[in-house]
């Protein structure tokens, strides 16, 4: 059965978070001396920044679940009364429902996030490494990570940026589609617009920086992003051929007026109705906020980058329904799966199976022996169902002693082989 | 099965695939689920064998009168729809071709068919022609959905704060092609039908020309069609603009079309 012992963001402040959590250096140490101090079989840690989660393996769950407490108390050397209060201690059905839902970001502080996947495969991963991962937890994580990347590709809480970075990303590919060979345009070069210039080109867009005061830091991001640097006199020809606008110089006024943006629209031709994505990352703001006016014009500020992150959001929490719903399905059909590990339907197939052989052969030793005396009859009886017991005796006692530690899915079919069931 | 009993399950058809497709737009991202799908391809089987069964019923191809005229369109507007969905997977295009391909069935099973025993509509032409114009206007009506919804995703992005549509309309580029595109498939087989026409007006009647107001709407939405496509191509003119003319194009076609249908009768289609 697996125990789970933790704390999260719902149920500590940060504080008590940091003073449990376990740096990489020491897991594998942690793991060894869990598995002796709390006396399970398998064991387990996911320590993220928002959750401290110890996941043991052990036929007893009280007991267990009680020492891995006292453990990571332990190896933390925090009093136990103080640190109770906020863990959750579940068992069986209820710790794996949770791992699931962890594992797929439905416990997450922001639902859908992306790195929790990553974390839960890295503890699993070093629970391997220090080899104190065993069937049960090793069949957990398979089908726990699994579930979590279909929740992830089938349903949207994965999807929509939260950060202001990635919003701006994605409204590009909301306006353009593909990004490939469009122009970007940075002014001025803050690590928020560096960032996002950085999403863009990765998806096939062009980088041009316009220099401000010092040419060589213009040139130094151009270098960074493969793009190259143009002086800052050459802004509205920049400005005609940029689809794209990334602004964030630390300039005390308007940078790049209406009038720059009028301009630049007229003198692209043909392309004039084509749209021109403007992000205004400064603050002070940099574009001049009329620019919003225009045809073809779509201006973000960073106010209005946070209120579509804030959108998303509201979006991904909606998506949190399907994604709960995919999660719940896939822990039943996993307890499910368990379930047909169990060994005792294998014993009574065993048992069937052998008593069917019997009464068959019995069956023709009459025919061939003719009529038999009930006292004949009782001992032909009695000699095959010892026959029968003493057979199976050794394989039933092994198999409930093997069955504790229970079993991986590849064991059972050989062992239903080998019994020719 | 007489046609119009086909007619009335495709309407049912059409009906799950326009209702699905709102109701996901609502709550979900994805638009078309495979349920909607298999409908809309039961349905548009459905519609073919329909149309099969009025053409042997009508001794006609089936394009003459509203009620053959609605339901014709309304299959050339979903076969164009299943072969756009295929080829882009805009999804968002069902949000307008459902409900128009219902209505179109609706009006259909609600109007009675036109009876014409006129020699010339025996004519091979009648189906090359009808045939070519109508996925011609169906192509022009997939570049006045694209136009649409080039429209309002440009609105919602406007607004800087997206609301449900924003999520599930494509980005306005793809609008934009998809949109070019059907206009130039659209306006190719404009051209061939109204050159057939010409030529079956010949046949029939020795002119090219008649004066007859659907051939006016046919060359004026030829006219305003050319110079989309020619702007699209000689300037790389498009974005807003040219989804406003895709959308005024096409709404200058309906509106003669049905000019041309209540003011000269089921006749005219004929004549």
């Amino acid at each position: 059965m697996i125990i789970l012992v933790g704390l999260s963001h719902r149920t500590s402040p940060l504080p008590v978070r940091e003073s449990l959590a376990f740096v990489k250096e020491r897991l594998a140490e942690a793991l060894q001396r869990m598995r002796q101090e709390a006396a399970v079989s398998e064991a387990m840690i996911l320590s993220t920044c928002n959750r401290v989660e110890l996941y043991g393996r052990s036929d007893e769950t009280t007991g267990a679940g009680a020492r891995l407490e006292e453990f990571l108390c332990a190896f933390h050397g925090r009093p136990v009364h103080e640190i109770g209060p906020y863990l959750y201690r579940l068992t069986a059905a209820d710790a794996i429902r949770h791992a699931f839902r962890v594992a797929a970001s439905l416990e997450s502080m922001v639902i859908g996030e992306p790195q929790i996947l990553g974390q839960v495969k890295q503890a699993y991963q070093a629970a391997q490494d220090a080899g104190t991962l065993g069937s049960a937890l090793n069949a957990l994580r398979n089908r726990s990570l699994a579930a979590a990347k279909r929740a992830r590709t089938e349903t949207g809480i994965g999807q929509n940026a939260v950060s202001v970075s990635y919003v701006a990303v994605e409204l590009a590919r909301k306006i353009f589609g593909e990004l490939r060979d469009k122009n970007v345009l940075l002014v001025g070069a803050g690590k928020m617009s560096l960032l996002a210039a950085r999403h863009l080109v990765r998806s096939g867009a062009r980088a041009t920086v316009l220099g401000g005061r010092t040419f060589e830091k213009a040139e130094e991001l151009a270098a960074a992003l493969g793009g190259r640097a143009v002086p800052f006199e050459s802004l509205r020809a920049e400005l005609a051929a940029a689809d794209i606008v990334i602004s964030g110089t630390g300039a005390p006024g308007i940078v790049i007026r209406r009038e720059d943006v009028e301009h630049a629209r007229a003198a692209r031709g043909g392309r004039h109705q084509r749209p021109l994505f403007l992000i205004d990352i400064a603050v002070p703001r940099d574009i001049d906020p009329a620019a919003r006016r225009l045809a073809g014009i779509f201006l973000y500020d960073l106010d209005d980058l946070r209120s579509v992150a804030e959108a998303n959001l509201r979006e991904r929490q909606k998506e949190a329904a399907a994604a709960e719903a995919l999660v719940d399905r896939e822990v039943r059909e996993f307890l499910e799966w368990q379930k047909s590990l169990d060994v005792v339907p294998i014993l009574v197939e065993l048992r069937q199976r052998a008593d069917q052989i019997r009464r068959r052969e019995i069956e023709r030793a009459r025919k061939r022996l003719g009529g038999l005396t009930p006292e004949q009859e009782a001992a032909l009886d009695a000699a095959t169902t010892a026959i029968v017991n003493k057979l199976l005796h050794p394989p039933t006692v092994h198999l409930k002693e093997i069955a504790r530690n229970g079993f991986a899915a590849e064991q059972v079919a050989l062992i239903r082989k080998l019994l020719g069931l | 099965m007489p046609s119009h009993v086909y007619l009335l399950f495709t309407l049912a058809f059409y009906a799950v695939g326009a209702l699905h497709v709102l109701l996901q737009a609502l709550t979900r991202r994805k638009l078309l689920t495979s349920w909607t799908v298999t409908a809309t391809l039961i349905g548009f089987a459905l519609h073919t064998a329909s149309l099969a069964q009025r053409w042997t019923e009508a001794g006609h191809f089936p394009a003459v009168g509203l009620h053959d005229v609605s339901s014709f369109l309304a299959w050339a507007i979903v076969l164009v729809f299943l072969m756009t969905y295929t080829r882009t997977r805009v999804e968002a295009l069902g949000l307008v071709v459902y409900p128009v391909a219902f209505a179109l069935v609706l009006v259909s099973n609600m109007t009675p068919a036109a009876e014409s025993d006129d020699p010339i509509l025996k004519s091979f032409f009648l189906p090359i022609h009808a045939t070519l114009a109508f996925l011609g206007y169906a192509a022009l009506f997939v570049a006045f959905a694209m136009g649409l919804l080039y429209l309002v995703q440009e609105r919602e992005l406007k607004s800087r704060s997206p609301r449900r549509l924003y999520y599930i309309l494509p980005s306005l580029e793809r609008c934009d092609t998809i949109g070019g595109r059907s206009v130039e498939v659209g306006f190719a087989f404009l051209t061939l039908a109204i050159v057939t026409g010409m030529l079956w007006s010949y046949r029939a009647r020795g002119v090219y020309w008649t004066g007859d107001a659907k051939e006016w709407t046919a060359i004026i939405a030829w006219v305003l069609y050319v110079v989309l496509v020619l702007a699209r191509h000689r300037t790389g003119w498009g974005g807003r603009r040219a989804a406003l003319l895709g959308i005024v194009g096409f709404a200058a076609v309906v509106l003669t079309f049905v000019w041309v249908t209540v003011a000269s009768g089921v006749a005219s289609a004929a004549r």
